[in-house]
């Protein structure tokens, strides 16, 4: 094999520079500042802990569902929830000012079975071997796993690794599969299977999944998320006033038409006495810990989180603290409803408000004291784990859980909303730089100065947060879509972030504080982000080339086209017929999947939440939000399939170069080089070639030296304008479950590595199993070679607002944003690609070098972050597909 | 006994966790000292009855396992 290709222009380098190649030692980002000791603590007690699964709340949870077998599923499925919360075992550390979590374990969470228990059957042979395997190693061999993180990757002792990511205790294993096997044939995922396969069709969405076309079912995977909180029913009534609205509605709502109110009511009601049971438990375990302590001020704290325990297990909120915490409990409580990425704070620092401020002026509290509740806050959302099948966790997620914050945007009158807690928030994540809450900043020219150099001075010290998003652009895409369900302009502004990207609808609530109306935003809509998750633009090309076959397996997917394509305009035609087949047969499958969702394991805790449930008696499931039209089509790798349309344009059909069943003999040959998978490099760089190089090279050569996105190059730019008001069109023609249109969106997560990995060489130069381009209007890795502001004029070559979203990745070498005038030439690049149209853009400020030696020597690197798509994760729990993609990102050294 | 058994172990992950009572980190699977106490464990239960391994049954109708634990647990008798 030969090493080092030298003709290749994107594959000269180990890195993909824009302007000169930096010199010297590897450079460290700007100005590192620290959070608290005891926060320090905290997060050291993080790096050192293992993500761990247990089987508590889902035995809990079966036992009670067991018991009520007959009883309307919404009260059953209540019943099941409070008693798995009832029986959760507290546990509160040392140094904890907040208090609560998912599970026992610190990086805790537990399988959901009565959404999936597939996994669990179709592995019960493994698991069961690896259960009864005896011996007891050293706990030092985990940590000498290194790379991985907090990653369980391999069973050791009395641990039994699941999905090389959650450790599970080896004595809970047979209950496991013995409470799995109990939803057989009853889970979401086996209901849903079973009336999907009603769907005409239903053989093409089988072969479009074994194909990775499509990376994933949203209905039983992730049924919720990718969505906005709203936390102004408990903040407002407590959770006794809760309880009494359910029961003054129960009342009005019994024996009357629409009975389903009824049921909707006494759940809720049922369900918050769970909440109360696991609320008095950490309460109880706060006091038990305070026996047992010495020293005055650990006592004092434990016995303080006691009684405000105790205090919120009935009432509403007298303070800050009080409200964070509240907060807390609520967030924790819906991601124990169901298995969840992406449930967004959503605008916390304008909900928490009126509590600061009041706190603040009477002394409660100081700016210190704050910081450091806010840093406490941080590390309780770092700690989340999502327990989901390995696919999602590992393949979508990266093991992420996307809990996104926004700050700034306008209040409800159209001014500025950004304040001095906001602030403080920005502070608490550059002091504990962790990855969650991820934060977002919602940009309007309204915003004063002082608060985006801050945002600027977050970013630059390599947290990848807080990402820049167009407040004007999602509002004009909120009114757009949200219309017909009666969204103004005032309404539209309360919007937010849901998961990673995700514009979401929100609404303004009246919180009554110390005697004052202070109007709040939430999110006021279910998940966004499910529909039909993820195609894979480059695969579904490659199917056009191939007649509908997958290359790879040899099966297939879509009926054969009998086009000779002797036109490119036939290939996009093709293109557009084999894409709308996937989103036709996908929506379908994916609607009954969700339907069954609502019908057998309906939210309560999120419909309680979420305006208008709790007013109508209507949970999520039907139609008690506000608004609706939360179904989307998600889609990845579209840069890469622009590219290769610009490759097939040119080369064949414009300047005649190749043939197109040359280029097709080319893309089986992998273009001369061994496959990623073989050489385990996942860019172009470092890739290896096989003996047969030279008999591809030109092709090759063209391929890669065809136009690409990202250079303001009208001809590969008009493509991409072409394909993104055609998409975002086309979505409309699918309704969703709940009747309403569907509409696009633009984000890859880390679906670009695996669906990367199962796609063959692309016409565009790519090689065979390397990840596509991330996010949707980032440049592939290197091919972006004209600057900054050729990048961003390719990028709003179309109107952003016709999308949900889009998503800009940029990597910056720390050098080139160094000192206050590098944050203001930082700063005024960001802007002027906003003003442009953009509707998002973020920020690696790293040497790309120092990842590299990460990757080599990852022990050195713990606490390394990097952004990959919508979110930031620790480098060392990243996949090297990911990381691969992440070095190769095109590093800029100038951006004037 | 370890400290896996121990009332005063409060786990952090499945390997290890700290002791309550001097908050030193410990292994799950490492042997107990002399301030041992039992945890609240349904293997410790009068209504728990082992039936196979690391299977059992509570009240004589519901499936269980010893190791759970049952602090929680209004039922747990000793």
């Amino acid at each position: 094999m030969i090493k080092n290709p030298d003709i290749l222009q994107c594959a000269t380098d180990v890195y993909n520079y824009y302007g000169t190649k930096p010199a010297g030692e590897i450079q460290p980002r700007e100005t590192k500042k620290n959070p608290t000791k005891r926060v320090e603590q905290l997060r050291q007690r993080y790096f050192e802990t293992k993500s761990s699964a247990s089987v508590e709340f889902p035995y809990w949870y079966t036992r009670r569902w067991e018991e009520l077998e007959g009883e309307i599923p919404i009260i059953r499925r209540a019943e099941a929830l409070k008693a798995g919360f009832s029986h959760l075992t507290p546990a509160i550390l040392p140094g904890e000012l907040l208090a609560m979590r998912k599970a026992n374990y610190l990086r805790g969470s537990y399988p959901m079975p009565w959404l999936s228990e597939a996994f669990f059957l179709a592995k019960e042979d493994e698991l069961y071997k690896e259960a009864q395997k005896s011996g007891k190693n050293s706990a030092d061999e985990v940590t000498t796993m290194g790379q991985g993180g907090g990653n369980v990757t391999k069973s050791v002792g009395n641990v039994i690794s699941i999905a090389g990511k959650f450790g599970f205790r080896k004595e809970e294993m047979p209950v496991l599969l013995k409470t799995a096997k109990k939803w057989f044939n009853k889970s979401v995922d086996d209901i849903g299977h079973k009336y999907e396969q009603l769907v005409p069709g239903y053989q093409t969405k089988e072969e479009i999944m074994r194909a990775v076309i499509c990376m994933f079912d949203s209905g039983y995977t992730l049924p919720q998320g990718r969505e906005v909180m709203n936390y102004y029913y408990p903040l407002q009534f407590g959770i006794e006033g809760i309880k009494s609205i359910c029961v003054e509605k129960q009342n009005q709502s019994a024996g009357y038409p629409g009975m389903d109110r009824l049921y909707f009511y006494k759940a809720v009601h049922t369900m918050l006495e769970g909440l109360q049971k696991w609320i008095l438990n950490y309460a109880g375990e706060a006091r038990f810990m305070a026996l047992l302590e010495a020293g005055k001020i650990q006592k004092e704290e434990y016995i303080d989180i006691a009684e405000r325990l105790e205090w919120l297990s009935e009432n509403k909120p007298r303070s800050f603290y009080d409200a964070l915490q509240l907060i807390w409990i609520f967030h924790v409580a819906v991601l124990n409803e169901d298995a969840i990425s992406g449930l967004s704070p959503g605008r916390l620092g304008q909900v928490l408000y009126p509590f600061w401020k009041h706190d603040m002026e009477k002394g409660i509290i100081n700016r210190e004291s704050s910081l450091e509740l806010l840093e406490s806050m941080r590390m309780k959302f770092t700690e989340l784990d999502c327990f989901a099948s390995m696919g999602v966790v590992g393949g979508v997620l990266s093991g992420n859980t996307f809990n996104n914050l926004c700050i700034g945007g306008l209040d409800k009158e159209g001014n500025s909303a950004a304040n001095e807690l906001e602030m403080l928030i920005l502070e608490s994540a550059i002091t504990c730089d962790t990855p969650q809450p991820t934060l977002s900043l919602l940009f309007d020219e309204k915003l004063p100065e002082d608060f985006l150099m801050k945002g600027i001075e977050c970013t630059k010290i390599g947290t990848g947060y807080p990402a820049w998003v167009n407040n004007r652009v999602a509002i004009e895409f909120l009114l757009n879509n949200f219309k017909k369900e009666g969204m103004a302009l005032e309404e539209a502004r309360a919007w937010a972030i849901g998961g990673c990207l995700e514009t979401s609808p929100g609404s303004w609530m009246p919180l009554e504080f110390n005697g004052q109306t202070y109007f709040i935003p939430g999110g006021s809509a279910p998940a966004t982000s499910v529909g039909v998750h993820f195609i894979s633009l480059p695969k579904v090309l490659e199917a056009v080339l191939f007649d509908g076959l997958d290359k790879r397996t040899g099966r297939r997917v879509y009926p054969t086209h009998g086009s000779k394509l002797d036109s490119y305009e036939e290939i996009w035609a093709v293109f557009k017929k084999y894409f709308s087949l996937t989103v036709e047969v996908l929506t379908l499958t994916n609607n009954i999947q969700h339907d069954i969702w609502g019908k057998v394991s309906p939210s309560i805790i999120n419909s309680m939440l979420k305006p208008d449930c709790l007013e109508v008696g209507k949970d999520i499931s039907h139609k008690g939000c506000r608004y609706n039209r939360t179904f989307n089509v998600e889609i990845c790798g579209g840069v890469n399939l622009v590219n290769s349309l610009a490759s097939i344009k040119k080369n064949i059909y414009d300047e005649n170069h190749f043939t197109l069943q040359e280029l097709k003999a080319a893309i089986d040959a992998n273009f001369g080089y061994h496959s990623a998978l073989e050489t385990g490099s996942y860019s172009l760089i470092e890739q290896v070639k096989s003996d047969r190089f030279m008999d591809w090279i030109k092709i090759h050569k063209r391929c890669l030296d065809a136009p690409k996105y990202g250079n303001d190059d009208s001809f590969v730019d008009e493509i991409f304008k072409e394909w993104q008001l055609w998409f975002s069109k086309m979505c409309e023609n699918y309704l969703s479950l709940y009747n309403e249109p569907l509409y696009s969106c633009q984000i890859s997560v880390s679906t670009h590595a695996p669906m990367g990995a199962v796609t063959l060489a692309s016409p565009d130069g790519r090689l065979c199993g390397t990840t596509f381009a991330d996010g949707s209007v980032s440049a592939y890795p290197g091919t972006d070679k004209n600057g900054p502001y050729a990048l961003f004029n390719s990028a709003t070559c179309y109107d952003h607002s016709l999308s949900q979203n889009s998503q800009l990745n940029m990597k910056i070498h720390p050098s080139v944003v160094h000192g206050r005038e590098g944050s203001r030439k930082f700063l005024e690049m960001i802007k002027a690609y906003l003003r442009k149209g953009a509707f998002h853009a973020q920020f690696n400020v790293v040497d790309s070098r120092m990842l590299k030696d990460a990757q080599k020597n990852p022990e050195n690197y713990r606490g390394l972050m990097v952004r990959v798509a919508g979110f930031t994760q620790y480098w060392v729990e990243l996949g090297k597909q990911i990381q691969d993609e992440v070095i190769a990102r095109t590093e800029y050294e100038q951006i004037g | 006994m370890n400290h896996y058994d121990c009332k005063f172990y409060l786990a952090t992950d499945v390997f290890k966790g700290i002791c309550k009572r001097d908050k030193n980190l410990i292994l799950a699977d490492d042997v107990a000292c002399e301030h041992f106490e039992k945890a609240q464990k349904c293997k410790y239960c009068l209504n728990f009855k082992l039936t196979a391994d690391e299977l059992g049954t509570c009240m004589n109708k519901y499936d269980a396992y010893p190791e759970m634990n049952a602090v929680s647990c209004h039922d747990f008798q000793n």
